[in-house]
């Protein structure tokens, strides 16, 4: 708890130092709410009701998208990137803390402030000006903070690979372009999967990336509800296992090949 | 050496220098392909689940997106790096272009290639001529003339904008964040028809950070969907116009800049 909360504090000082950075990204994440906002409210005014949801659940879905990106937000594998590149991994692997476990210390302080400095922030204005719905009772509300937390831990792993990849193509500046896209779509921050053509669909419900976006917001916005949302929960549950399993798998041959080469 | 032959002898050193890494430039054009791939049939599952984004259809759509990206291919590939000043400036690179016998613009200009363009080249062509024969349009002359207008004016607007907004970090020291809030108008430009948003916003984007004329007024013109009742539809024209405007605007405020660069003692 004492190493969690030291990060935290770095990272608030971090952002202190960088103030009009983090202002722009408030205006950035603003505009990006504001963009889909439209786009759905158009669309649903052509064809009202269409695919068994409401105008204000869309859009409600599309800014939440968008929300969600600054609550489930970590990046451990730029800093894997950097310090492999740099050498600097060393002192990492030297400290009396197991690897995985202080990626993620660090990506939930990290986390914790970026909820409060953008994410809280903007969904005020979410609230206030694109016309976002509270959850349609309690229950949703409560099983979409625990989905969130499992989008937030499902990232957070899926980044960790991509960071072990690092060890191996030591640029995955490129690669994350492309990775990025793939959760993006895949994980219907922008388009939900009800949408998806059926042959999309189908590969788009069996990966983990739909444990990002789509399971929390459509738990959110009363999509999935009852025995529907549990088995989501299920779902992110046992994909979560899974890439737990695979990280420190990943990690772990990872960290014997820097050990190797002499790091 | 006047100041083009010069320009293009350094970016031809640019390039050399970039290609220097091929698995970079490999796995960077897979990169921006796919990235391109998914932005597009995210917007393709819209369209065609709604059959129209207000009246603009699935093959419009990609038109207005890849007219958008081949003007924005050429900014990329040739002046991606305007947006790199604020670091120039603190790390002095942009003291050793003060002190060459050669236009301090042209040197930085001429400074690097994003050889990534070629990848947004390559989408933005094929996305076009698809969207053309899908479309089934047939062009005049005029309107293959302004076509080719309408790119250059696009490369022209975001390259000056990006500039203006780059020389910010003249005064500030740092301007990425700027930067980035423009590419942010950019891209809601990009993926969707103007038309969809708010009044404010769209006063925005045509008077103030006027990125619309990069493509939503000239596409409206090359898919004749002018309104000739509407008193605005002579905006449809007036890409290469503004792109003009822009070019002074952005060179006045150059000039001011270094003036004031020069004179800290820098």
């Amino acid at each position: 708890m004492k190493i969690f909360w030291s990060f935290a504090r770095s990272t608030f000082q971090f952002i202190v130092a960088y103030r009009f950075d983090f202002f722009m990204e408030f205006v950035l994440a603003v505009l990006r709410m504001y963009g889909i906002y439209w786009v759905w409210r158009i669309l649903y005014t052509q064809r009202p009701g269409a695919f068994g949801v409401t105008l204000e659940q869309m859009t409600t879905y599309g800014v939440m998208g968008m929300a969600l990106e600054m609550f489930i937000w970590s990046r451990p594998q730029w800093y894997m990137a950097n310090q492999i590149k740099s050498g600097a991994i060393d002192t990492d692997l030297m400290k009396p803390l197991d690897f995985h476990w202080y990626m993620l210390a660090r990506s939930i302080g990290e986390m914790f402030i970026g909820v409060g400095v953008l994410g809280l922030p903007a969904l005020i204005i979410a609230f206030i000006f694109l016309g976002v719905q509270f959850p349609p009772d309690v229950a949703s509300g409560l099983l979409f903070v625990v989905s969130m937390l499992f989008g937030f831990l499902l990232l957070f792993h899926l980044n960790f690979l991509l960071g072990s990849l690092a060890v191996v193509a030591l640029d995955i500046r490129h690669i994350s372009w492309a990775y990025f896209s793939v959760v993006r779509f895949l994980g219907g921050q922008i388009v939900p999967l009800w949408l998806f053509p059926p042959f999309v669909a189908v590969i788009a419900e069996a990966l983990p990336f739909k444990g990002t976006y789509y399971i929390p917001i459509s738990i959110y916005i009363g999509k999935l509800t009852g025995l529907d949302a549990f088995k989501a929960l299920g779902f992110q549950a046992v994909w979560l296992v899974v890439l737990v399993v695979l990280s420190r798998l990943l990690w772990s041959a990872a960290h014997r090949r820097l050990v190797v080469q002499g790091g | 050496m006047d100041g083009v032959t010069l320009y293009f002898r350094l970016i031809r050193v640019a390039v050399q220098a970039r290609l220097q890494y091929r698995a970079d430039f490999f796995t960077g054009i897979i990169g921006v392909i796919v990235m391109n791939t998914v932005t597009v049939t995210l917007i393709g599952i819209m369209v065609s689940r709604f059959k129209h984004l207000n009246g603009w259809t699935l093959w419009e759509m990609v038109f207005l997106y890849c007219l958008w990206l081949m003007g924005h291919s050429l900014y990329s590939f040739f002046f991606w790096h305007i947006r790199a000043l604020e670091d120039y400036l603190v790390e002095g690179t942009f003291d050793q272009f003060l002190m060459r016998p050669a236009s301090p613009f042209i040197m930085f200009l001429a400074r690097e290639v994003q050889y990534l363009g070629v990848a947004d080249i390559i989408f933005a062509v094929t996305g076009l001529s698809l969207a053309f024969r899908n479309l089934h349009l047939q062009w005049t002359g005029i309107q293959w003339l302004f076509f080719g207008l309408a790119v250059i004016a696009g490369t022209l607007i975001e390259t000056t904008l990006a500039l203006i907004f780059a020389c910010i970090s003249f005064w500030t020291g740092r301007s990425r964040r700027a930067s980035q809030l423009l590419m942010r108008l950019n891209v809601m430009v990009q993926y969707y028809p103007v038309d969809i948003f708010g009044y404010t916003f769209r006063l925005i984007v045509t008077g103030l950070i006027p990125v619309a004329f990069m493509n939503y007024y000239p596409a409206l013109m090359l898919l004749d969907k002018l309104d000739p009742h509407s008193p605005w539809a002579w905006l449809g024209y007036m890409s290469p116009v503004v792109a003009l405007t822009l070019v002074i605007i952005s060179s006045i405020i150059w000039h001011l800049a270094l003036r004031r660069y020069s004179s800290a003692g820098g």
